[in-house]
């Protein structure tokens, strides 16, 4: 079986998993979770606490009458806070920037086809029904994602939307299943258009699949 | 027969797999294939027989956040056998264990892109 391994980059967006494996933190999908925020002096980078729900909401994005806004941060919530100190929140570094190293999904062996990444209303992966993955029309995500397993993302990139089975994220460039062990990249971010009428607390789920012999 | 396939092979020798977590599939000896024998998750048993080639995949899904997350859930199993340009699909959804069947010309894009090494 082969196994996925997924990971943040805390530290500088510029280097490799593979060569600098300190940059990264591996994230405990059973404890850990990604918060995205505007941020303020309480949710930030390095808390030492776990942020509380009125905190997150004191922090949320404002929605912009006359220009769109990509949400600012990504933070990763450490529930065992042992890296670096002891701190709760890591900031994404590269998050929504030209940055290529950002997000890793580490495949320990080969697979069958090409993993993507895919992002759902809940864990039953059957709908897009929630405003910030297009209130069912998949091109409309507010979720963008490019890969970056080869190449930067260009500057202002504009993403793929992520949606569903019809709006996924290849992870390998398009280039196939891996034919061994291999780490993955990409970049994603969160862009709310310009005076979008329905505010709202979402969460969304990111799932990544792949095959195995 | 708990495996999840049993493969007898031209000389009449046997191979069996494992599980869905380890198939075993990648240990198939380097022989002609007679028959696979491919069970299913209400019991039964898929022969496929009669194939030049075969493919075996399992795909599964990994949440990164959520109620299910990390949690490695298996969502398909795949049998296939390829002969005279056409590849025939046993897709088996191991959720709800309905089975799809498909037949792709040998040049589709799905079957290109498969790691060629599994074929048996």
């Amino acid at each position: 079986m082969t196994n996925m391994d997924f990971l943040i980059n805390y530290v500088n967006p510029e280097v490799k998993y593979e060569t600098t494996p300190a940059d990264y933190i591996s994230v405990d999908l059973v404890h850990d979770y990604l918060i995205w925020t505007k941020g303020d002096a309480i949710v930030k980078d390095l808390m030492t606490h776990e942020p509380t729900s009125s905190e997150l909401n004191a922090a949320a994005t404002v929605i912009d009458e006359s220009l769109a806004v990509i949400v600012a941060l990504c933070l990763l919530m450490d529930y065992s806070h042992d890296i670096g100190g002891a701190y709760y929140t890591h900031k994404v570094l590269g998050m929504g920037e030209n940055k290529q190293y950002v997000y890793c999904f580490s495949f320990d062996d080969d697979t069958a086809t090409e993993p993507q990444l895919e992002a759902w209303d809940s864990a039953l992966h059957t709908t897009i029904l929630k405003n910030v993955l297009g209130l069912g029309t998949a091109i409309d995500s507010m979720v963008k994602a490019v890969c970056t397993t080869n190449t930067l993302p260009g500057s202002d990139w504009a993403g793929a939307p992520l949606a569903g089975a019809s709006n996924v994220l290849l992870l390998n460039d398009g280039n196939g299943a891996l034919v061994s062990a291999a780490d993955l990249y990409s970049n994603l971010k969160i862009k709310i258009p310009a005076a979008y009428a329905t505010p709202a607390v979402e969460t969304f789920i990111l799932t990544v699949r792949y095959t195995y012999a | 027969m708990d495996n999840l396939f049993v493969i007898v092979f031209k000389d009449d020798s046997i191979f069996e797999g494992g599980n869905y977590q380890q198939t075993k599939w990648k240990e198939i000896p380097d022989k002609q294939i007679r028959s696979i024998f491919y069970r299913i998750p209400n019991g039964d048993h898929l022969i496929l027989s009669g194939y030049d080639k075969y493919y075996h995949m399992i795909e599964v899904c990994e949440d990164l956040n959520g109620e299910r997350k990390g949690e490695v859930r298996l969502d398909f199993s795949y049998i296939m056998g390829k002969k005279d340009g056409y590849v025939r699909i046993y897709k088996i959804n191991l959720q709800n264990n309905n089975i799809e069947i498909k037949e792709l010309e040998e040049n589709d894009d799905f079957i290109k892109k498969l790691n060629s090494k599994f074929w048996k």
